[in-house]
Formats: structure tokens, sequence, C-alpha cells
């Protein structure tokens, strides 16, 4: 047995499609066990949230309050994050956040593949929050949006803080990011290190066998703690988007 | 006095009846309706704070803290070794000094990054104290 505890985050061809679906500029794209858990993802999300609001009833099954209370939950949140004009976002925030947590949620599953520890994944995440933010900056303040990187301060001061303040901006992609992966690698990494304790002190034989018992108990604690990250990280992605769109949209107004 | 709805549909005069029957005759409790009133109150004025929210767990403020300002320095660095490859082909040697100064700039930005999380962190236990104080049930969710 693999004891490697970084063993699960390899990206590799699912079974029976080694060969690559097709070629773009001589690079091979396969279908990969990521890319398999992101369809699923997708695909179990989409029919959950539709088929949950189906029977549209005034008293709600479970399910229905399930996708009534992520909606309510999500709207909130845009609300005091960015105020009214924010839930023209909704959409958006709405998905990702729907996205990643269910990301988060299926990595939880024994055996299966955690899509939010790609920094790739993550990484692109980010990227396409940051770009929307550009283009909403843009299209809402045209060349004011420029403003943004222009604190009050005197002018001396300024030839070095707006440089400060674009790369400020410019980060900001890649902490939202690794936010999101390492946590979501160190989790399931200590899982995978404990599991490989179990099964050591499990295989040693006498007392120590016995012992093995303690991790075991311990790894439930650090699932329970898991499944809290795995929803905290997606409300800290969802929030954080929030907050950056507030700023495109309302520039300086609560500095 | 309880008909299938199915019977209750058949005449004009029979809906009209039922109509006057449900709402005036039967009217709900006084006690119900006052209660369900109270929690609709409360329920407007919550989704007028919108929802409250619990403040982060030191171990998180942390974590954002360290990612926050680790992004500043990694970007900043980055920036800079990627104009220095730029002005490489173009045939500028600037090699180490723009990686150098951005890295400067970029540690700059983190602690900025970080100083900006810390402001937001505050502003969001500030706000759930004040919903704290206002109200101090909560339901669901």
């Amino acid at each position: 047995m693999n004891l490697n505890p970084m063993e699960q985050f390899a990206v590799k061809p699912i079974l029976g499609l080694d060969k690559p679906l097709l070629q773009i500029g001589g690079h091979p794209i396969y279908f990969t066990n990521q890319a398999l858990l992101m369809v699923i993802v997708a695909v179990v999300s989409s029919l959950f949230l539709t088929l949950a609001v189906k029977p549209n009833r005034l008293v709600p099954t479970r399910s229905q309050s399930m996708a009534e209370m992520s909606y309510e939950f999500v709207a909130g949140m845009i609300h005091t994050a960015t105020g009214e004009d924010g839930l023209k976002f909704f959409p958006f925030v709405f998905t990702l956040f729907i996205f990643v947590l269910c990301c988060n949620f299926f990595g939880m599953v024994p055996g299966s593949f955690t899509v939010t520890s790609q920094i790739a994944v993550t990484f692109a995440l980010a990227a396409l929050v940051i770009g929307l933010v550009i283009v909403i900056g843009f299209m809402k303040h045209g060349i004011g949006f420029l403003k943004l990187f222009v604190p009050h301060a005197p002018w001396y001061l300024l030839i070095l803080l707006i440089p400060i303040e674009v790369i400020s901006f410019l980060t900001r992609p890649i902490s939202l990011s690794v936010r999101l992966f390492a946590n979501m690698l160190a989790g399931h990494t200590m899982l995978a290190v404990f599991g490989g304790f179990v099964v050591a002190l499990g295989s040693a034989g006498g007392i120590l066998s016995a012992l093995s018992i303690a991790p075991m108990l311990l790894i439930v604690a650090i699932m329970l703690l898991e499944l809290l990250v795995a929803f905290l990280q997606a409300y800290v992605f969802a929030i954080l988007t929030c907050i950056y769109l507030n700023e495109a949209l309302h520039l300086h107004d609560n500095h | 006095m309880v008909r299938p709805p199915s019977e209750r549909r058949e005449g004009r005069f029979c809906a009209v009846f039922w109509d006057f029957w449900e709402t005036v005759l039967t009217a709900p409790d006084p006690d119900r309706l006052n209660d369900l009133g109270k929690r609709l109150d409360d329920f407007q004025t919550k989704h007028a704070a919108g929802p409250r929210r619990q403040a982060p767990s030191q171990s998180q403020i942390g974590f954002r803290f360290a990612t926050e300002l680790f992004a500043g320095v990694v970007g900043g660095g980055g920036i800079g070794w990627g104009l220095d490859w730029l002005c490489g082909n173009f045939g500028f040697h600037t090699k180490p000094v723009l990686m150098i100064v951005f890295f400067v700039l970029g540690t700059a930005a983190g602690i900025r990054n970080v100083m900006r999380a810390a402001h937001e962190i505050n502003t969001e236990i500030a706000r759930g104290r004040a919903s704290d104080d206002g109200n101090g049930k909560e339901t669901g969710s």
C-alpha cells in the first residue's frame, strides 16, 4: 500500500482514457481525474439546485430549504459587502461559491480527488474574479477606475505609493488562490499522514496495534474540522470576491 | 364544515361564501397573528442589516495575514523578474535591478495588503458586535 501522503494530489488520466482527447498546439489534453471531479461537481450541484426548487412549495421540503438557504446566504453576503447594486453579480458569486463549496465537500469523500487543492484551479478562479473586477471597473468608471490606485497623499509620496498600490492589486489573485489551495492541501495532507499512522501502528503488532485507535479517533476530529474549513474557505473566497467587486463599483467610498 | 377543494370550486356563490367563511368567521387566533407579525418584523430588521457574520477565528486571521504578505512578496518579485526578462529580450541588461526594486515594492504592497485585511476584519468584528446588541435572538441559518 502506498503511504505517501502527497499521492492523493496526483493529477492523472482516468482509467480507460489514456489517450489524449485532443491536441492543442502540440500539447496533449487529457481527461484527468481532476476534470472528472469538476464535471461531477458541476452536474450534481446544478441538478440538485434545479430539482430542489422544482416543487416550489410554500412550506419547503428539506432539499428545497437547503437551496433557499444557500440563496439567501449568498444574497445577504453580497448585500452586506457591496450594497444594493452588487446584487447584479449574484449569479456569478453564487456559482463561484457553490462550485468551490461542492469541490471542497466532494474532496472530503474518501478516495475522491480534491480539485481545490490544485493551485492551477484556484488560480484560474481567482484570475477570473480579478479579470471581472477590472472589466467592470473600466465599464463603470472608464479611465477614472485608475483612481483606485491613487491614495490620498502628497505628490512626492505618490511616486512610491502608486506602484505599491498597483502591485497590491495585481497580487490579489495570488493571495486569493493561495489561501484556498494551501488550506485544502494542508488539511488533506494531515488526514493522509494520520491515516498512515493508523496503518503503520496497526501492522506493528502487539500492544502497538491496540494503540492505532488513537490516530483513528484523531482522524474523526480532523475530518470534522476539515468540513468546517471546507465551508469556511468557500465562504472566504466568495466574500473576498464581493469585497473586490465593491471596490470596482464604488472606488474609494469606504476608505 | 370541511369540504374538499374540488367541491369548493363548483359554483361562484359557493366560492364566495367559502372565502367569506374562511376569512371572517374562522378568523385565526390573534395571538398567532401577533406572533407571526413579530416574526416578520424580526426578519425584516435582520434582513435590512444583512445576515450576521461571525468573527473569524484567530487561526483564520493569522492565515489570512500570512497569505496576504506572501502574495505581496512573491507577486512583487515575480513582476520584477518578468520585467527583467522582458527588458532582456529588448536588449536592456537590467537583469537583477528591476527584480530587487520590485521585490522591495512587493514587500511594501504585502504589508499594505495586511493592513487592509486588518481593517476589513476590524469592521467585520465591529459589525458583528453591533448586531449582537441589536437583536439577541438568531433564527435559523
